[in-house]
């Protein structure tokens, strides 16, 4: 052991000992282990829809693996992803969904790009634009909006789009007009979000007549941002449309949700409803809610919902992603302890269609078709229209229900429907025969059979005020409130609770 | 400029065997990538050459290269520094947060004329890291609580009290998932791609450091302390003061290392509340340092180096379609293997230690 670098003896084990970790590290990888966040929170549960769940994140991790042969002047569309990328099953995975069907329907290639960190945005997004074959690029997720706006002005002629960014916003603050080459993709969540409240309260309402006691629906959120104060008011909105629904179609109040005096009482209370000025009354407070604080720490989720079904909320909104899962657990466990083979309790998914995680125990998703937005900002650039959306809208396009862009129908919101579980189901089934492995709980019939049974299992009255609820949004005749300041938010809280 | 050591045969025989090892070590943990990479059937030449020619082709790629090393350098030393010193100060990570903590303060929530802001804000990061790291220098002299532990302990400490400091004080008010970024005239200015004239400043604090411990009467001692104790006890070398001059040069570069990412990188020129920028690059700069051979010159190649490899990740995924999971456990194999020649001079540092004590 002298000072002059490695001797014979050690330099051979080194190089062994290297060679061992590279097997051990190939071994690792070959069972099946994968590094997302998502896999490690869920493989901590025990419960059978959850570990179910983790096949179905590892699978669709691995489908970005197949590489395609680059034909020279295809045309490449980008996406690149926020922190955490595939495996999502809601936000990341319906981007890189939109970009797949957009492959298909207009023969382009995607390629993906998924960032570690905050750090990775620029050079992600940078990096796309480099290279002369890339059309358009995507950012998905509001964290981009800065990034965005720094490459989109040094890449004038490459389309960039962004998915609930405002980059067109920070463009207007700093450079005083939006940007040409830009399209920020938002969505009008408070609609959809005001259907599965009205759903969801309606739900209780019916299981409250059959001799159930369910005063709450909740909410679990993400981070506070303003893009999620549209759906906390849009659903608290929806529950008290749906009540007033009832009431005007039965001639009395809901029981329990509807009439029960614990929502509050003292200065503006009648009789459990809050009525501040007269005539003007509102189901205040039948909404459990709060925001955690995260997108992706799944075991919020479970901290988050566990208490709201304890005190008696149906079925909880998941406005956090991934969060859902952590949703799910908390119902499992309580589907576990009751030996129930469907909901109550229920959850409600968002963004993709969550319906098939947990068959029979999730009444509904509100589908924010995140996937929609990246294909149709795709179908502009093919056609060559981009720019001219951009200039119309400048530089904000909004889908909800109803939207029309020209002569196509953009609708970018809607409350899942069997056909919509359908399309998932298939991309679970192409995802298990493309990779050998489970990804859905249960066989495609079964998973259609148990959804199609809870659904079919509520009354009709349910689903026409559902169907109501869509057409006099769609027509107009109804408005949702859309909060965007804080002042507006403070505003709804104080009616609606 | 930098004074290289005295060209007499056993030092440059020295330095280029350490070269030669970590040039073997590279081949080693490329290779290591390339079997995995072969295994999933991607097309390795492709790969890595996207892997090099991303972070190192061209001049904006290079110049994000720089961006990534940046921190790097400063959490290298801090591990570096402690360990040529004899400590294992794993604080870098919670004493970096403080530091970014301290630039999103002054940055973000003061208005000052312009280069004073800047000047400002960076130095009291530097103190914030520096303050940080005294908790575990003072246990370890007035308790011999290992470092080791009270260093990791602190860091969660430090990360849990950032993380309510931007939640709930320092909240951007428009844009709750993040602090407030940091104002005009408290940024450095932009070079180029990500990088910022933090960077220089970067290095000539590497520099400095260099000319401290190898110049100065200070720094012989530090290093004195490193290699054996008791020899330097006797000489009378101060060692508890020797243990604090260690940390708190540590604490000032982990808090230098913060201070870049807010008030030095573009575009948010902040900390998120996931610290998503700041998270781990603490502990990646240990492994930076080893790569290194705990020597500031080496930690500045090293450094590049490893901002080569997690700029040029991104590379692998878009031309070899190398996904993004896979990228990074390459980067690991790479890493560790280049780590593998440091960590054995380590060992060799503690069983000589021992041999000495107890040997013949």
């Amino acid at each position: 052991m002298n000072g002059k670098g490695l001797t014979r003896n050690e330099t051979v084990l080194a190089v062994l000992f290297v060679i061992a970790l590279i097997v051990a590290g190939v071994g690792w990888t070959q069972t099946g282990q994968r590094v997302t966040e998502t896999v490690t929170n869920t493989v901590t549960t025990t419960v059978g829809g959850a570990a179910q769940t983790v096949t179905t994140t590892q699978v669709l991790t691995s489908t970005v693996t197949v590489e395609r042969p680059i034909a020279p002047g295809t045309v490449k569309i980008a996406v690149v992803s926020d922190i955490g990328g595939r495996g999502d099953l809601s936000f990341n995975d319906m981007a890189f969904k939109g970009g797949d069907e957009a492959e298909r329907d207009f023969g382009v290639e995607m390629v993906e790009l998924i960032s570690k960190t905050e750090a990775d945005y620029v050079p992600n997004l940078e990096t796309a634009a480099k290279d002369p074959n890339v059309k358009l690029i995507v950012g998905v997720g509001f964290l981009l909006s800065e990034a965005l706006l720094e490459v989109a002005q040094k890449y004038p002629d490459k389309n960039f789009a962004g998915i609930d960014t405002f980059t067109q916003f920070l463009a207007v603050q700093n450079l005083g007009k939006p940007l040409p080459n830009m399209i920020d993709i938002v969505y009008e969540e408070h609609k959809g979000s005001a259907m599965v409240g009205a759903l969801g309260c309606l739900v209780a309402a019916y299981y409250n007549e059959k001799g159930g006691n369910y005063p709450y629906i909740g909410g679990v959120f993400g981070i506070e941002i303003p893009v999620l104060w549209k759906f906390e008011i849009g659903y608290k909105w929806g529950c008290d449309w749906g009540l007033k629904w009832y009431e005007q179609r039965f001639g009395k109040r809901a029981p329990i949700i509807g009439e029960d005096g614990r929502y509050g009482s003292g200065e503006g209370w009648q009789n459990g409803l809050y009525c501040p000025t007269a005539g003007q009354c509102w189901y205040k407070g039948r909404v459990l809610w709060t925001y955690t604080g995260t997108f992706s720490d799944i075991t919020k989720g479970y901290a988050a919902a566990k208490p709201m079904y304890e005190q008696g909320a149906i079925a909880v909104y998941n406005i956090a992603g991934p969060l859902g899962l952590g949703i799910n657990q908390a119902v499992q466990e309580i589907a576990s302890e009751r030996r129930l083979t469907s909901g109550p309790p229920f959850w409600i998914g968002v963004d993709a269609n969550q319906d098939w995680i947990n068959p029979g125990f999730i009444i509904a998703s509100m589908m924010k078709r995140v996937d929609r937005g990246v294909y149709y900002a795709t179908l502009l650039t093919v056609i060559g229209k981009f720019r001219d959306v951009a200039a119309e809208s400048n530089g904000v396009l909004t889908l909800g229900i109803g939207t029309r862009v020209g002569r196509l129908s953009m609708e970018g919101i809607s409350v899942s429907t069997l056909g919509d579980l359908d399309e998932f189901i298939q991309m679970g089934v192409e995802a298990e025969r493309l990779t050998g492995k489970q990804v859905l709980p249960m066989p495609p019939e079964q998973i259609r059979q148990k959804v199609t049974e809870m659904r079919a299992s509520l009354p009709s009255w349910i689903w026409d005020a559902l169907t109501e609820l869509e057409s006099k949004i769609r027509g107009g005749q109804v408005e949702v409130p859309m909060v965007l300041t804080k002042d507006a938010v403070d505003q709804w809280r104080a009616l609606l609770g | 400029m930098v004074q290289l050591p005295p060209l007499t045969s056993g030092k440059a025989g020295k330095l280029f065997s350490r070269v030669a090892e970590s040039l073997l070590a590279v081949a080693v943990g490329l290779l290591g990538g390339a079997i995995l990479m072969l295994l999933y059937g991607y097309d390795v030449p492709t790969a890595y050459r996207a892997l090099f020619l991303g972070a190192f082709g061209d001049l904006s790629g290079f110049l994000e290269t720089l961006a990534f090393a940046t921190p790097l350098i400063m959490t290298g030393l801090t591990f570096g520094v402690a360990l040529r010193s004899g400590l294992f100060n794993v604080g870098a990570e919670g004493q970096m947060y403080m530091g970014a903590i301290g630039a999103v303060i002054i940055g973000g929530r003061l208005s000052l004329p312009p280069i004073l802001h800047v000047i400002l804000a960076t130095i009291f990061a530097m103190v914030l890291g520096a303050l940080w790291s005294l908790p575990a220098a003072l246990l370890k002299i007035s308790r011999g609580v290992h470092e080791v532990v009270s260093t990791i302990m602190l860091n969660w400490v430090s990360f849990w009290l950032v993380t309510y400091l931007i939640t709930y004080q320092l909240a951007d008010p428009a844009r709750a998932e993040r602090a407030v970024p940091a104002q005009e005239t408290a940024r450095y200015i932009v070079i180029g791609s990500s990088l910022t004239t933090v960077f220089p400043v970067v290095i000539a604090v590497a520099l400095a450091i260099y000319f401290i411990l190898w110049r100065t009467t200070i720094g012989y001692e530090l290093r004195i302390v490193g290699y054996n104790q008791d020899a330097a006890r006797y000489a009378g070398i101060s060692i508890p003061r020797s243990f604090i001059i260690s940390f708190i040069i540590g604490g000032v570069m982990a808090g230098l290392a913060g201070a870049s990412q807010v008030i030095g990188r573009p575009p948010h020129w902040t900390v998120f509340a996931t610290m998503g920028n700041l998270i781990n690059l603490g502990f990646e700069g240990i492994g930076v340092s080893l790569i290194g051979r705990n020597h500031p010159i080496g930690i500045i190649f090293a450094s590049i180096f490893y901002g080569g490899l997690l700029h040029g990740g991104r590379f692998m995924e878009f031309e070899a379609g190398v996904a993004s999971e896979l990228v990074r456990a390459i980067n690991g194999i790479i890493i560790i293997a280049l780590a593998v020649p440091g960590a054995l001079e380590i060992v060799r540092r503690i069983l000589r230690r021992r041999e000495t004590v107890h040997g013949t």
